[in-house]
């Protein structure tokens, strides 16, 4: 799930060859970005699958699914993330912190495990509902399968995304807008409706252009509650082709990869057009207007929501994980941990599942933030800040292109095979996915550093080494730790780029879960997800504490 | 089951890690490489039997429905890389193929003692390692509970029939191929469950899920899933039909391209030997080996009426088969 950051990108300020990283840094980057993407294309182009795609109507028919699926999903995330933002951004809700945490929370949970509290809850053999006397009858099928659903879970998920959009834009409007209105004779409403809400419009559009990416990208839901349903979305339709395995498939796979960019280009057009649009900052920063009497019933109203959202998948989820089989009612006597304890036998795949996604995301975070150092301190120089676009486009691009991409790289090495379905690949996949993602705190940070800084430390003779780890090191420190924190946590549950590319040995958590779940294990599945939201909040509760300091808005729970 | 003591958890984990191999089995280490049709829980728990036997072997895995297996272990021959050692596969038809294509490696050295010999290739390149039945599963809440397989076809029945897809399952596969050959049901019984509503989707784990869950009343499914979960409270029943259920061995074999011969001969001795036999009783499947008692929730493995199967026939009708399958679900 892409955390959006509205960073302002650095300002050339000086000359740029001076700190010496600039070609390792325009190497590495290259690497990671234009040429997986360059190799994709050129696989697409070459020969006939683009063609041959482009005639097949399971294609068209994927095609316009995911097209439906995520634009209906896109105006439902917009639409309740400027109803989220109105009352606990630009108001002073009760509770206020904690309500804005509760509700950037779905976007946090991985779409897979959502999707699973989801499936729990629905249906005839749901517990909630038998315990309502509400449960359809028997031989009804779930209402969660189909595109309703899914419409239904990926605009909750991605409304969070519209609503930190939105915040990213919010820190930027000036106090004194509200300050003129209100001093013209506008009541708060007014001054909101109209002197902040224009401003908030580029906010309003990239969070629309978000959500609808992320929607059109995601596999996990696509996945769990479309193939129930006969409803193959294009991500799906790309990882069945794909394990479909033979010669053709990867040519195939890179075709329908080309198509899903191309469905996600006008949403990324959209967001550069909105962050072109943005308000500069004013003197005073906005604050937050009183509700009035109307501050209950509207944290009433937030708090239903969340309940839906949340509560409702998740105390499902956690049910399912208790009961000794499906079907059984809830019970203090029936209740049993024996499907964590299956999770956690040895010799079970969840242990090396949870080793291999901490492995993975940890490692990367921390390659991600070192190499982040040298690039964010070499942004200055022009080819740097071109090859660091190509590392935007992984991130911005639904997962399908980026794990198809590492595939292609890594097989046109010599003796590339050797890495196929191993957890190198998966590795090269997740740093191509996540630079962007870890570079834009780290290269706004840098931005805002005194270069004189570095001329002093050169002037006593300090080499370039040196320099980076005693003089730029310290003040960006936090910066670096904030990406490398967005990344571990993105990383930890993906399932979109390993489901492509996982072999033996080398299954990630988000693949294990979705394995299981394919397989009918639903109470494993519901086990295992719950241990990952465990490991998920330990990462969020040290991220936390480690970032305290850290400004407004690095951290996606505290905008 | 010597070291069952250590128990499960971290500990059971360290302590298998640092227990000693016994005598004789010391030569046997290194990576070995299993895909298999188990469900998660019970690979994973064959796969740590074997790795207290054998402390020395590293046992990479992967699972999934036959039909995904094949696709894959295909890919991986077609790229001139195919990377199992072992393939521990639900039907005898799909090793037939592979034995066919000179890719399975004939293994006289695998000890079978107390395995029949019609489960057994005479050419000892698969093994059968139990045996599954695929029959009739009801929901408690299922307006009646069927007796014979033309009990699926009433009005009562319509739409509230769920079986596994035989392009993923092969004991479904199978099952599909045992009915086309029976001549008191046929393609004209196919063709009436169709009609009558049937959903074919997934393996057989979906199915138990669908009936447990009470989306379908009905399901066409292995035995050991209905009668597992049954013991432990899911509302659900599982019916040996009276004219007959179908039967798979789950084969083991081990492929010619094998790089850990002998890791390879002991995953597949320890199958079928006394100890794994009862690994896979407690797991809930009726043993190969018929001195090993069958699992709580069985009636008496004598009891049970097979249905004839020719398998020469199946292997040459099984592609057509599939796919007149494949059409008449519109799949």
């Amino acid at each position: 799930m892409p955390i959006p950051r509205l960073f302002p990108l650095p300002r050339s300020r000086g000359g740029g060859s001076r700190w010496g990283f600039t070609p390792w840094a325009t190497l590495w980057l290259l690497l990671l970005g234009a040429v997986p993407l360059l190799r994709l294309i050129a696989e697409a182009l070459s020969g006939t699958a683009l063609a041959a795609a482009l005639t097949d109507p399971a294609v068209w028919r994927a095609a316009g699914r995911s097209l439906t699926i995520s634009l209906a999903a896109a105006a439902l995330a917009t639409a309740i993330g400027a109803a989220l933002t109105a009352a606990l951004l630009l108001r002073e809700a009760p509770a206020r912190r904690t309500l804005i945490f509760l509700a950037v929370l779905p976007a946090l949970v991985p779409a897979q495990i959502m999707a699973l509290g989801w499936i729990q809850a629905g249906g005839p053999a749901s517990p909630l509902l038998l315990a309502l006397d509400l449960a359809p009858p028997i031989g009804t099928p779930n209402p969660v399968y189909g595109p309703a659903g899914m419409i239904a879970l990926l605009g909750v998920q991605g409304a969070p995304l519209v609503m930190l959009a939105l915040a990213a834009v919010l820190r930027r409007v000036p106090g004194e807008t509200v300050l003129a209105a209100r001093g013209l004779g506008a009541t708060p409403g007014m001054a909101l409706r109209r002197a902040v809400w224009p401003l908030l419009v580029p906010g309003l559009l990239a969070g629309a252009g978000l959500a609808y990416v992320a929607a059109l990208g995601n596999f996990g839901v696509g996945a769990l509650l479309g193939i129930p349903a006969r409803y193959t979305v294009l991500p799906v339709l790309l990882w069945q082709r794909l394990s479909s395995g033979g010669a053709a498939s990867l040519a195939q796979a890179a075709a329908l990869a080309v198509i899903l960019a191309a469905m996600a280009a006008p949403a990324l057009a959209l967001q550069a057009v909105a962050a072109r649009r943005v308000p500069s900052a004013g003197r005073s920063a906005f604050a937050p207007l009183p509700l009035g009497p109307a501050r209950w019933p509207v944290a009433a109203l937030i708090l239903l929501y969340l309940l839906v959202a949340l509560g409702i998948p998740m105390a499902a989820l956690t049910v399912a994980a208790l009961v000794p089989a499906t079907g059984v009612e809830i019970s203090l006597a029936t209740a049993t941990m024996r499907h964590f304890a299956a999770a956690l036998a040895p010799g079970a795949h969840a242990i090396a599942a949870f080793a291999n996604s901490l492995l993975l995301s940890l490692g990367a975070a921390a390659i991600l933030a070192a190499a982040s150092l040298p690039v964010a301190l070499a942004m200055r120089a022009r080819a740097v800040r071109a090859a660091s676009a190509g590392t935007d486009l992984p991130y911005a691009l639904p997962g399908a292109c980026t794990g198809v991409a590492a595939i292609l790289v890594v097989l046109s090495l010599p003796g590339g095979g050797a890495l196929y379905g191993t957890l190198g690949l998966i590795l090269f996949a997740y740093l191509t996915r996540f630079q962007a993602l870890a570079l834009r705190p780290v290269a706004a940070a840098a931005a805002r550093l005194d270069p004189t800084l570095d001329d002093a430390a050169r002037g006593m003779g300090a080499g370039a080494w040196r320099r980076l780890t005693r003089v730029h090191l310290p003040p960006l420190a936090p910066a670096l730790a904030a990406g490398a924190i967005l990344v571990a946590l993105t990383a930890v549950n993906e399932v979109t780029v390993s489901s492509l590319l996982y072999g033996p040995g080398t299954q990630t958590l988000g693949v294990l879960v979705f394995g299981l779940q394919e397989s009918g294990q639903n109470p494993l599945a519901a086990a295992v997800s719950l241990l990952a939201l465990g490991v998920m909040a330990a990462l969020m509760g040290a991220a936390t504490l480690a970032a305290r300091r850290l400004p407004a808005g690095t951290l996606p729970w505290r905008p | 089951m010597r070291r069952r003591s250590f128990g499960v958890g971290m500990a059971g984990l360290t302590a298998a890690t640092l227990a000693r191999p016994a005598l004789g089995q010391a030569d046997v280490s290194g990576p070995l490489v299993v895909y298999t049709s188990q469900l998660e829980p019970d690979a994973a728990g064959t796969v740590e039997a074997f790795r207290r036997r054998h402390p020395g072997v590293t046992v990479e895995w992967i699972r999934g429905g036959t039909g995904q297996i094949m696709t894959r272990l295909r890919a991986e021959i077609a790229a001139g890389a195919p990377r199992p050692d072992v393939l521990l596969l639900a039907d005898s038809l799909t090793f037939e193929a592979l034995k066919g294509e000179g890719r399975l490696r004939a293994s006289p050295e695998v000890v079978t003692t107390g395995i029949p010999a019609e489960h057994l290739d005479a050419g000892r390149a698969y093994f059968g390692t139990k045996l599954i039945t695929t029959g009739i599963m009801h929901h408690q809440r299922a307006p009646f509970a069927p007796r014979r397989w033309e009990d699926l076809l009433g009005p009562r029945a319509r739409n509230q029939v769920a079986m596994p897809s035989p392009a993923v399952s092969g004991a479904a596969a199978i099952h599909l191929l045992t009915i086309a050959q029976n001549p008191a049901l046929g393609w004209s019984y196919i063709e009436r469950l169709v009609g009558n509503g049937v959903q074919a989707r997934g393996g057989n784990g979906p199915v138990m899920q669908a009936v447990a869950g009470a989306e379908r009343a009905f399901g066409i499914a292995i035995d050991y899933l209905p009668i597992r979960e049954a013991a432990r409270g899911a509302p659900v029943r599982f019916v040996f039909p009276e004219d007959g259920v179908s039967a798979i061995t789950e084969p083991a074999a081990i492929l010619s391209t094998v790089r850990n011969v002998p890791a390879a001969v002991a995953f597949v001795n320890f199958l079928l030997s006394r100890e794994g036999q009862e690994l896979a009783s407690r797991q809930g499947f009726l043993p190969a080996d018929p001195e090993v008692a069958s699992p709580p929730g069985f009636p008496e493995p004598r009891s049970i009426r097979v249905m004839p199967f020719d398998a020469a026939r199946a292997a040459r009708e099984q592609e057509e088969t599939l796919r007149r399958f494949a059409a008449l679900v519109g799949g």
